[in-house]
């Protein structure tokens, strides 16, 4: 059994990691990189716990041999997280109790950010169909697409006083 | 257990692994490999993966369309040129699994799942196969039904884009998103004259393989295309289903639900 050693940009920094065969993308960012806000559900691409960002897209790290993405650029919710405070997205479902126990939110936030980084002005049913893959089996849902809309006004308004 | 994963960087290096290691998995966009292998498999122990070997990519010139096996279905869906496929795709899983999964391997998805695999049999659509030697041609439909030998990669999948207005598709399914499907729907009908001139329609779901309603299209053809016409041909869909029972519904109600999706999606409500 050969190791490899795989580069990633993670969370904006270069990272090596030497990983036995199979390890997946979800194992070599908690086991061996220690970002353990991406949560291990299902394992079977059920559950979207462990959504990250892959080059942009999101992609549920379980289902991702991290051999077959050597130099790629992953996201997670610690690198969504600014050094101070909270982001947009992490705000509106703080403060609209989009979550419970909290195991899905960091997998329900990255889904919401992959959203907002293709269409900045979702409709409910846009919102819907993009946590479609993510379970959350405390909520019922309409608090955290509540807060998908929330964030998406919050994303944008953040832009526009950046942009002022 | 897992000891080897060879991320092949060309199509000729995807196949001398392939020779090497016969009793490997061939891997596209892991949506069906990697849930076998994180349950735990001894099925294989070498995983040879398609995402670096230059398969992806979709070329549109002359009303043809040619797509990379490895293009994810994502990037199907984005395609301007190809925008009516889009709700198809919508309909298939989330978007999360859709920047994964891939047009070649959702070609040997099961039943119930495989939609997009529906939509290419009803555009006529033709894979490519590589086998070591000279890449040979087959239609969608049939690969479907007996998959690929040993040591075969499907590299890309080609077919006419049809005249605007003539693909039809409807997915029944038990919840509005991410939801397998009861039974779906896709067709081409080309009119002449009010009279139906091209027809294929092909059904997924009601069938261990997506088919063709070849029983519903020699009835339409050459017909008068209207509600009541649709409605006489897509009573003798039975004949081409041998549906079956799973969590999302029984063989029974999949048989007695085809006809009105296949009139559902050929001329609406």
């Amino acid at each position: 059994m050969k190791h490899a050693v795989v580069s990633l940009t993670v969370n904006g920094a270069e990272r090596q990691m030497l990983v036995a065969p199979g390890t997946t993308l979800l194992d070599a960012l908690r086991e061996n990189q220690g970002l353990t806000g991406t949560r291990r559900g299902c394992e079977q691409g059920a559950c979207g716990s462990c959504t990250v960002l892959l080059d942009g897209r999101t992609v549920m790290s379980c289902m991702v041999p991290v051999e077959t993405i050597d130099e790629a650029r992953v996201d997670t919710i610690e690198g969504l997280t600014p050094p101070q405070g909270l982001h947009p997205i992490q705000e509106a479902f703080l403060e609209g109790f989009a979550t419970q126990c909290g195991f899905c939110t960091s997998g329900m936030i990255m889904a919401t950010a992959g959203l907002l980084a293709k269409n900045p002005d979702p409709t409910r049913e846009d919102a819907v169909r993009a946590i479609s893959g993510n379970v959350c089996r405390c909520t019922g849902y309409e608090a955290i697409i509540d807060a998908v809309l929330d964030a998406a006004r919050r994303v944008s308004a953040a832009g526009s006083a950046r942009a002022a | 257990m897992l000891q080897t994963v060879i991320v092949p960087g060309s199509l000729a290096l995807a196949q001398e692994a392939l020779a090497r290691h016969p009793g490997a998995a061939l891997m596209a966009g892991g949506t069906v490999v990697m849930p076998v292998l994180n349950y735990g498999t001894d099925s294989f122990d070498t995983l040879v993966s398609l995402r670096k070997a230059g398969l992806s990519g979709i070329f549109i010139s002359d009303g043809k369309a040619s797509i990379g096996a490895a293009t994810s279905l994502s990037e199907l869906q984005e395609r301007s040129e190809l925008a009516f496929l889009a709700h198809a795709i919508n309909t298939i899983a989330s978007p999360t699994i859709r920047n994964m999964a891939t047009v070649g391997g959702n070609l040997f998805v099961e039943q119930p799942y495989g939609d997009l695999a529906v939509c290419l049999i009803a555009l006529g659509a033709t894979a490519a196969v590589a086998d070591g030697g000279a890449a040979r041609f087959e239609p969608v439909e049939t690969l479907v039904r007996h998959g690929v030998a040993k040591g075969e990669i499907v590299t890309k999948i080609s077919f006419t884009l049809p005249a605007p207005g003539t693909f039809k598709f409807t997915k029944a399914t038990r919840r509005a998103f991410n939801s397998a499907a009861i039974v779906t729907v896709a067709a081409v009908i080309g009119l002449e004259d009010g009279k139906v001139a091209e027809c294929r329609i092909a059904l997924g779901g009601v069938g261990r393989h997506p088919v063709r309603a070849k029983s519903v299209e020699e009835k339409l053809l050459g017909q008068t295309f209207d509600r009541a016409g649709v409605m006489a041909a897509a009573e003798v869909a039975g004949d081409d289903i041998e549906p079956f029972d799973d969590a999302y519904a029984s063989a029974w109600y999949r048989r007695r639900v085809t006809p009105v999706h296949i009139r559902r999606a050929l001329v609406g409500e």
